[in-house]
């Protein structure tokens, strides 16, 4: 498969309207990547704004105390979230990393919901049982990720395998980190589902530090895309800056792989931001490679292909800003006045309620052995 | 029917009448289709069901578990084997920290069933012979079940299958082929619920808390404790997690007098669980302490002559009761 | 409204950290998260956004100073005008410290001497002298013997202690067939099963019969009826004419009694100057019940039925020339104490026959203790004109099944006569279910 960098993008000369109420917009459902409308060209934008504004506001919240715990950032990144998850259908199935909020407000996540989580509060998705974006169900369309990296790889294989023998025609999707692919599972999940050439799409999101490391310390590969050839998969590497060639990229590698023809590694190259975590400074990154990627930041250029194409005026770009504070500081009040959880409920939901298994009347349950 | 028939063809059985019943359910595992299993368990199961139902995997524990994870989130029903139990520690992660956690914290429970050969006595050696239950015993929202006889070995697979949360379902291949087990099964479809201790034998003068294997030890000694006009209570534990509490502290306050017998080695081994337990809810009906026949603390040998000095058997069993009767 | 700022917890291990810079001064109005301070800790320096719009009114922590994560650092007003501030920073300079802020404003120097003057009387309140506690009454444990054989022969095991105990019997006395001479389960069963002597209400010697003395030649004596006695023969008769006798019998655990009365005994005879008996638990329990059951503590009359107010107490004596029946005026209104020195006291002058006629009339419900001299229970005859009388059978060690196990437990009949024409079995047998339900879990404090 030839690789893709940044992707042409048909130019729009009309400016494009909001579809729809902007508290309830939808993806796009699978469309060729190169035929957004307009009203998608600004749900992209919105949804990029959000990702971003939210998690300011979380840093802000955590630096006020309300947040404890670990938080962590997806800025410079958002591009990946948002573009790939744009190309997923509705009964595709994505697990998002800890880097993935946008994936998770694109396919229907509330702000409110990443409030509530992170606040510890009453109503909370995990009920304050796990901490930042380990929630989200299979009926949403999500299976939510556990801190050790790399086990996603084979659940989402069987994911991917389940929904075959069901006759679904999904694909499932999840990321994973670039120091997350020198992990067993990420290794074991991808011979599994290469084998089986199950309909999985796993996207190498190539931030270049895994907390300190840098990628080079991690893999003596430029790209790492090219672990694709140790399973005989295709394979493919985007700019993760530019949302629209993120989108056109996965919507062909999720096209693949439900023809039968996955699963598909797909790199996307950005650059991590913020610290590994909140508490980190990210000192050990030299200042030139931030300086380097700042100019690149997603959202801002995006902003200027939207400006110079004429898909949106700055008073379209100025109103959806505004839709996503007035969003964001609604979901937040209603986060804060929430109270807190039953802490003797931490004891709870360990097991089914009851048993998977009954009973036949009358079975004895203490029963003397025979001897034959 | 009325044929008598081996463990490991009533876990067949049991796993073949689930498949039927049942679409959601399938199997992975490595060589269990066109070889039948490396102990023919799934001898035909491929013929019969077909390889999207039977599915042959790389050697990759972690990700044969993570999918049957993955795919149980999605409503299906696997049975992951691991062709010996002793690879189930490649699974680690993905058991523990996946499978187990997965209803606690966010709602998703994973109906998967982990199931393998377990236990010595085969001079099979130290990673072919293990008894690693208690790793699993110590994580809560797993559920842990160990069958000693014919009957309870297809009835509790089936209630693994059934169960809404993850068992390991830890088999025993020095049972597999005893014909001393054998037995007749009933022809109608039936379960052992997981959670229930059993009887196997009732006495008033000592009781022996057992499962997998040694309960055979524990039913010889118990003869032998007859002749001498001593009546030995057995109880054959099944399930290790949830542990039957009520019955352990039943037949504690019926003796009085309490050795525990387990392959598993000493230390940290449920035999001290177990003791904490009726210290807990039995201590003013003990007349002597409870004490414990179990393996050494040391991997598992290979060669005869280490190995049957390792295990506990009959005669340790019987001596441990005679001294713990004179108390 | 005033929002606090806190020093947050910038990351999982950190526990301090140290105000580096104020950037807004008390008086300035902020912007809701604009940066309002810059702090640093072990992991990470950083700017804190403001919590709430409107103006820093006042500073708690100042520049240099390091203290423990959610520690307010100051406060905004969100209603405040700029230039308004309530207060400078309280404490600065460089000197670190680790406790947490006071809250705003702190206590005043008077409120402060107030509190300081309240707690020396808080810290000791006069209070009654406590009870000397009951268990220096009790039986001391024998300090731990010294060898293992020593402790396995005299502690045995949890089991056999248990029974020892309930049973008052010291394990160190028997004779053990298990290791070192231990006493086993069954050992102990055997010698529970084979002695046993048994315990009693109350424990007048018993009376030895008469032996009669028959003139040389006859074969029978004659001899005219005393007073006394052909009073009770007429009364007797009179009373099984009058009344509908039923009789209803209950078995009675007197354990938990016979624990309190080994506590305490001793003290007990020490303060009242009279033992302590099953007795006086008796008639508690039965106070108790008939107020609940006043239709057991009343009369009849003609057609009409007169319940009564006071409980007076008849508590039957065998004397060697018959039975009286004192009298223990308005027992509702005595404690156990009180009801055991009457007992006693109108037992002894009974038998002596110092009486006063007053203190035996006026009853109102009748105890009898055909008990102690060995009787299981009873089928006493109503004492006129009441309508039912309490027959306490004798109290002894037996054998009983509690939860799936064996106990030995003291256990004794209480039967209860009754007339059939005012009151019916249910209500009898509910009076006896409280009897029985007050002694088996008879609350040592009332003691």
């Amino acid at each position: 498969m030839p690789r893709t960098s940044r992707s042409a993008v048909k130019k729009q000369t009309k400016r494009g309207k909001p579809a729809g109420d902007s508290h309830s917009r939808r993806p796009a459902d699978s469309l060729p990547a190169s035929a957004q409308t307009p009203a998608q060209l600004l749900d992209f934008y919105y949804y990029l704004k959000l990702n971003r504004m939210v998690e300011e506001r979380l840093s802000a919240l955590y630096r006020q105390g309300k947040v404890q715990g670990g938080l962590y950032s997806s800025k410079g990144q958002e591009g990946i979230s948002v573009g790939s998850a744009f190309a997923l259908a509705p009964q595709d199935v994505l697990a998002p990393m800890i880097r993935n909020l946008g994936a998770m407000l694109v396919r229907g996540v509330k702000p409110v919901e990443f409030f509530l989580q992170y606040m510890q509060k009453e109503g909370s998705p995990c009920k304050g049982r796990d901490t930042s974006l380990h929630f989200g169900g299979i009926d949403r369309g999500f299976v939510p990720p556990i801190s050790h990296l790399g086990t996603l790889i084979p659940v989402l294989s069987g994911v991917a395998l389940a929904g075959r023998m069901l006759g679904k025609n999904l694909v499932a999707l999840t990321y994973i980190g670039d120091g997350a692919t020198s992990t067993g599972d990420f290794h074991e999940g991808l011979a599994l589902a290469s084998v089986k050439r199950l309909p999985l799409v796993v996207i190498i999101e190539n931030n270049r530090w895994a907390y300190s490391t840098p990628v080079a310390a991690q893999s003596l590969l430029s790209d790492l895309a090219d672990k694709a050839r140790a399973y005989g998969i295709p394979q493919g590497v985007v700019d993760g800056n530019d949302v629209l060639a993120v989108h056109e990229a996965t919507a062909r590698a999720v096209d693949l792989a439900r023809r039968g023809q996955g699963p598909v590694l797909l790199e996307a190259k950005t650059m991590r931001m913020r610290g590994h975590s909140e508490h980190d400074d990210a000192s050990y990154v030299p200042e030139e490679e931030k300086q380097f990627w700042e100019k690149r930041d997603p959202i801002l250029l995006y902003e200027k292909h939207l400006l110079s194409s004429e898909a949106a005026s700055q008073a379209d770009l100025s109103r959806i800003e505004s839709e996503c504070a007035a969003r964001i500081d609604a979901d937040l009040a209603i986060a804060e006045a929430a109270g807190g959880p039953r802490p003797e409920s931490c004891v709870e939901d360990v097991y089914a309620p009851t048993q998977g298994a009954v009973e036949r009347p009358g079975e004895e349950t203490l029963r003397l052995v025979r001897r034959s | 029917m009325g044929e008598a028939i081996t463990y490991l063809e009533a876990i067949r059985q049991g796993l073949w009448e689930e498949m039927e019943r049942d679409d959601r359910v399938f199997m992975l595992g490595e060589d269990i289709g066109v070889y039948g299993g490396a102990f023919k368990v799934t001898k035909g199961f491929l013929e019969k069901f077909g390889q999207d139902r039977i599915i042959d995997t790389p050697i990759a524990e972690s990700g044969i578990v993570g999918a049957a994870i993955g795919a149980s989130l999605m409503g299906m029903r696997p049975v992951a084997e691991m062709q010996f139990i002793d690879f189930i520690a490649c699974a680690f992660n993905q058991i523990t920290n996946f499978a187990a956690k997965s209803r606690w914290r966010y709602g998703a429970g994973v109906p998967i069933v982990i199931r393998g050969p377990s236990g010595g006595g085969v001079r099979g050696g130290p990673f072919h012979s293990q008894n690693p239950e208690m790793y699993y015993v110590h994580t809560p929202g797993l559920k842990v079940v160990a069958p000693g006889t014919t009957y309870d070995a297809k009835g509790l697979i089936k209630a693994a299958i059934r169960d809404e949360d993850p068992v390991i379902y830890l088999e025993h291949k020095y049972l597999y082929r005893l014909p001393r087990i054998k037995e007749v099964l009933p022809e109608e479809d039936y379960i052992v619920p997981i959670g229930k201790a059993a009887l196997r034998r009732e006495g008033r003068d000592i009781s022996l808390i057992t499962y997998g294997a040694m309960q055979l030890h524990c039913m010889d000694a118990a003869a032998s404790l007859e002749k001498e006009g001593i009546s030995a209570e057995v109880l054959d534990l099944r399930t290790l997690l949830p542990l039957d509490a009520d019955a352990i502290e039943a037949t504690t306050r019926k003796t009085g007098k309490v050795l525990i017998v387990h392959e598993d080695t000493r230390t940290g081994g449920i035999a001290g669980e177990i003791t904490a337990l009726i210290n807990e809810r039995a201590f003013e009906y003990l007349d002597g302490p409870v004490r414990r026949i179990t393996s050494p603390d040391a991997p598992v040998p290979y060669s005869a002559p280490l190995e049957d000095y390792f295990l506990p058997n009959a005669t340790k069993v019987l001596q441990a009761a005679r001294e713990l009767l004179s108390y | 409204m005033k929002v606090e700022v806190i020093m947050p917890q910038m990351g999982e291990s950190i526990q301090e950290g140290t105000v580096v810079k104020w950037l807004k001064k008390p008086g300035e109005k902020v912007k809701r998260d604009e940066p309002i301070l810059e702090i640093s800790t072990d992991k990470v320096d950083a700017e804190i956004p403001s919590p709430a719009a409107g103006v820093l009114s006042e500073i708690k922590i100042g520049e240099g100073k390091t203290v423990e994560i959610k520690t307010v650092l100051g406060t905004i007003d969100t209603e405040g005008q700029a230039g308004a501030a309530a207060s400078g920073p309280a404490e600065t300079g460089s000197s670190a410290s680790a406790g947490p802020a006071s809250d705003s404003g702190g206590p005043t120097p008077g409120e402060d001497a107030e509190k300081r003057a309240a707690k020396p009387a808080a810290a000791s309140p006069r209070s009654p002298e406590p009870a000397r506690p009951v268990a220096s009454a009790a039986p001391k444990p024998s300090a731990l013997p010294g060898t293992l054989e020593e402790r396995i022969r005299t502690r045995s095991s949890p089991l056999v202690r248990r029974m020892a105990k309930e049973a008052n019997v010291d394990i160190a006395t028997l004779q053990g067939s298990g290791i070192s001479g231990r006493v086993t389960k069954n050992d102990f069963l055997s010698h529970v099963q084979g002695a046993g002597p048994r315990a009693t209400a109350s424990s007048p010697a018993p009376a030895s019969a008469p032996a009669i003395a028959f003139k040389p030649g006859e074969r029978t004596k004659v001899e005219p009826l005393a007073v006394m006695r052909r009073k009770i023969s007429e009364h007797m008769v009179a009373s099984k004419r009058t009344s509908a006798h039923v009789h209803s019998f209950f078995e009675v655990d007197y354990t938990a009694v016979d624990r309190i009365r080994r506590e305490k005994k001793e003290a007990f005879l020490e303060r009242h100057g009279v033992k302590l008996t099953y007795l006086p638990f008796i008639l508690q329990a039965t106070v108790e019940a008939l107020k609940a059951f006043p239709v057991m503590n009343a009369s009849v009359d003609g057609d009409n039925l007169i319940y009564k107010k006071d409980i007076n107490l008849g508590v039957a004596v065998a004397l060697d020339w018959g039975l009286i029946v004192p009298v223990i005026k308005n027992a509702e209104e005595r404690n156990l104490a009180g009801l055991a020195k009457a007992t006693v006291d109108l037992a002894e002058r009974a038998r002596v026959k110092k009486l006063l006629p007053e203190e035996v009339q006026g009853g109102t419900f009748t105890i009898t203790n055909p008990g102690v001299f060995g009787s299981l229970f009873g089928t006493p005859i109503i004492n006129q004109p009441q309508l039912a009388i309490l027959g306490v059978g004798t109290i002894e060690k037996r054998l009983k099944v509690l939860d799936e196990a064996i106990a030995i437990r003291t256990m004794g009949y209480l039967s209860i006569g009754f007339d059939h024409r005012i009151i019916d079995g249910a209500v009898a047998d509910q009076f006896m279910s409280l009897v029985k339900k007050t002694l088996e879990s008879f609350d040592p404090r009332l003691v």
